[in-house]
C-alpha cells in the first residue's frame, strides 16, 4: 500500500497535468468512473486557477484575444501551480511566461504590458499610509542623510518598458477601439501609484526615475542619487528628493545599521 | 486553549462574506447575524483586509481556511499558518475553522480541498497537524467534514469514525457541513442518515450549508459538485431540520462562493435557516447556543 506521501504525489500530478492517474486508478472508489471522479479535481484546478488569471489580466485579453489569453492562462496553470494559498498573489510571472508563447512575437511589447497590468493590480489593492513630513528630512544632516534609506507607499511600483505602453493601457481602458492608432516603440519610465481600489500611471523623467526606483529597491538616498546623476548630470537629486517627499510617497526613513 | 477575547455566539444564521459584497455591507451595514471569510481573501489583499477589521468591529466573524492543508502529508503551510495567526489576532473571530483535506503538497498549491484515505495513517498525520495548528493559533480549530467525489479502496475506518478519533486524540471540534454530507452521500454511496446519527453532537460547534450543481455522469446517474454557485436545494433543508434535531441547536452558515448574488439573496437564506431552525427546534432550544 502506497503511503500517504506517495498517494498525494501522484494526485498532484493527477490534477495538475492529468499524469499518474492510471496508477491511482486502483486505490480510488466512487461511482461507474473513478477516473472521471478525480478528473472534477483536475478540471476545478483548471478553471478556478484559468478563471482568476483571466480576470487579473483582463487587458491581455483585449490586446492578445481571447483564444490566446486563454490558452495562455491554460499552460500557465500547468506548468505553475501556485506556490501558496493566497490566490490574489498568483500569476507575478505570467509575463513572462506570456511572452515566451508561440504566438506573442508579433506583440513585442506584450510582456512589459502585461507586468504593468499585474502593477495596477497589485496596487489597486493597496492602502495608503500617513506620508512622511519634510520636516523629517530637513532635521537630519545633509552628511547623514544620504546614508538613509527611504520606506515608500505600499501601492507604489516603478516600470520602465521600450514601448509606451501606458498609452496602450489607456486605450484599453477608455473602451473604446480607435479608428487608427499608432503604436511605435519609445522608451517610458513610468511611476504606478494606487489605493484602495484606485490607481494611476505618471510618467518621469529617466533621472528621476532611477531615482525613485533605486529608492523603492532598498538604495540609500546617497546610492540613489549617484545612479540617477550617471544618467543625467544636470539633475539635482536634493530637488528630486524634496518632490518625492512633498507627493506623499515617503512614509518612513531609517539608517541602515552597518556591521563592524 | 482560550481565546483571549471572548465574544458572544450568534443564535440566528449567518453567511458568507466574500468580496464583491464587502462595500455594500460597509455602506449598508445589514443585519446579519454573523459573517464568515475565507483569510485567503484578505491576507494578500491590504484594501480588503482594512474593511474587514472595520466590520469586525460591528459584527462576528468567523475565520474558515481553505489553505492550511491539514491533511498534507508533506507538512502544513506554516508560513500561512502564521499568516492566519496574525489575522486572528486582529479581528478576534468567534470560530476558526478549516477542512479534513488536503491542498499543498511540496510546495504546490492546488486551489482545491482533496480527499483523504481514512487509515491510521492519515489520522496520525492529520491529528499532529491539528494539535499544530491549535497550538499555532492559540486557540481551538474547528475540522469540516469534506464534499467526496472519491474515496479510497485504502480506507479502515468510516469519515466519521475518522472525525470523531480526531476530536477525541486533539480536542478539535467539528464544523458539521450538512450539505457535505448530503452530497458526499449521493456521490459515494454511504446512508447519510446513518452518518449523522454517528456524529457525536457534543464536538459539532457549527453547520454549514451551501448550494450545489448536478452533473450526468458517463454509465448514468449524477455526480453532485459542490459550487456554491446556488441556492440551498430542497432535499437539504429537509436534511437539515433532521440535523438540528440531532444536533440542537448549533450556530449555522451560509455559503455561496461563485456566481455570487446580491447579498439580500444569500441573507434570504440565512432567514430561511433561521426559519427551519424554529419550525425544528423547541422554542426554548433556538436561543440556547452553548459557547
Amino acid at each position: 500500500m502506497p503511503s500517504l506521501l506517495e498517494i498525494q504525489r501522484r494526485m498532484r500530478d493527477a490534477v495538475i497535468a492529468d499524469g499518474a492517474a492510471q496508477v491511482l486508478l486502483p486505490l480510488l472508489a466512487g461511482g461507474h468512473d473513478p477516473k472521471a471522479r478525480l478528473a472534477i479535481h483536475r478540471h476545478h484546478y483548471q478553471a478556478s486557477l484559468t478563471r482568476a488569471l483571466l480576470d487579473k489580466f483582463p487587458a491581455v485579453t483585449w490586446l492578445a484575444g481571447e483564444r490566446f489569453a486563454i490558452a495562455a492562462a491554460q499552460a500557465f496553470a500547468r506548468a505553475h501551480p501556485p506556490a501558496a494559498p493566497c490566490i490574489a498573489e498568483y500569476g507575478a510571472d505570467y509575463p513572462v511566461f506570456l511572452a515566451s508563447r508561440a504566438g506573442a512575437e508579433r506583440l513585442p511589447y506584450l510582456r512589459a504590458f502585461a507586468a504593468l497590468e499585474w502593477h495596477l493590480g497589485q496596487v489597486s489593492i493597496a492602502i495608503d499610509r500617513p506620508s512622511l513630513k519634510i520636516e523629517s528630512l530637513t532635521s537630519i544632516e545633509a552628511s547623514e542623510l544620504v546614508d538613509h534609506q527611504l520606506t515608500l507607499q505600499e501601492g507604489l511600483r516603478y516600470c520602465a518598458a521600450a514601448w509606451p505602453i501606458d498609452d496602450l493601457v489607456k486605450q484599453y481602458l477608455s473602451g473604446a477601439a480607435p479608428e487608427r492608432f499608432t503604436f511605435e516603440p519609445a522608451e517610458v519610465h513610468l511611476e504606478i501609484r494606487g489605493a484602495r481600489g484606485e490607481f494611476r500611471i505618471e510618467r518621469l523623467t529617466q533621472p528621476e526615475f532611477v531615482l525613485r526606483s533605486a529608492i523603492a529597491g532598498g538604495s540609500t538616498i546617497g546610492a540613489a542619487a549617484e545612479r540617477a546623476l550617471d544618467i543625467g548630470a544636470t539633475f539635482d537629486p536634493g530637488q528630486a528628493l524634496l518632490r518625492l517627499v512633498s507627493d506623499g510617497l515617503v512614509i518612513a526613513t531609517a539608517k541602515p545599521e552597518t556591521n563592524p | 486553549m482560550a481565546s483571549s477575547r471572548v465574544r458572544a455566539m450568534p443564535t440566528t444564521a449567518g453567511v458568507g462574506l466574500r468580496l464583491p459584497h464587502l462595500t455594500d455591507v460597509m455602506a449598508t451595514r445589514p443585519s446579519a447575524a454573523w459573517f464568515e471569510i475565507h483569510p485567503e481573501n484578505f491576507l494578500a489583499n491590504p484594501h480588503a483586509a482594512e474593511l474587514l477589521v472595520d466590520i469586525a468591529r460591528n459584527y462576528p466573524v468567523s475565520v474558515h481556511s481553505v489553505g492550511v492543508s491539514i491533511g498534507s502529508a508533506s507538512g502544513i503551510d506554516r508560513p500561512h499558518l502564521a499568516r492566519v495567526r496574525a489575522l486572528v489576532d486582529v479581528i478576534n473571530p468567534i470560530f476558526v475553522s478549516g477542512h479534513l483535506a488536503w491542498s499543498t503538497h511540496a510546495g504546490a498549491y492546488l486551489n482545491d480541498l482533496l480527499p483523504l484515505p481514512y487509515n491510521r495513517e492519515t489520522l496520525h498525520i492529520v491529528s499532529a497537524h491539528v494539535d499544530e495548528v491549535q497550538d499555532a493559533l492559540g486557540r481551538e480549530y474547528l475540522v469540516e467534514n469534506p464534499s467526496s467525489y472519491v474515496g479510497f479502496n485504502t480506507s479502515t475506518m468510516t469519515e466519521v469514525e475518522f472525525l470523531s478519533e480526531l476530536a477525541h486524540r486533539t480536542d478539535c471540534r467539528l464544523l458539521c457541513d450538512v450539505s457535505n454530507i448530503y452530497l458526499s452521500a449521493h456521490n459515494l454511496g454511504f446512508d447519510r442518515d446513518r452518518y449523522l446519527a454517528e456524529l457525536p453532537p457534543d464536538v459539532i460547534a457549527e453547520l454549514h450549508l451551501g448550494g450545489f450543481a448536478s452533473e450526468p455522469e458517463n454509465g448514468g446517474g449524477e455526480v453532485l459538485i459542490d459550487t456554491h454557485g446556488s441556492r440551498i436545494a430542497e432535499l437539504v433543508w429537509a436534511f437539515y431540520a433532521r440535523a438540528l434535531k440531532h444536533f440542537g441547536p448549533k450556530p449555522t452558515l451560509i455559503e455561496w462562493d461563485n456566481d455570487v448574488p446580491a447579498l439580500d439573496v444569500v441573507l434570504a437564506e440565512a432567514a430561511r435557516a433561521d426559519a427551519v431552525s424554529r419550525s425544528t427546534l423547541a422554542p426554548g432550544q433556538v436561543h440556547a447556543l452553548a459557547p
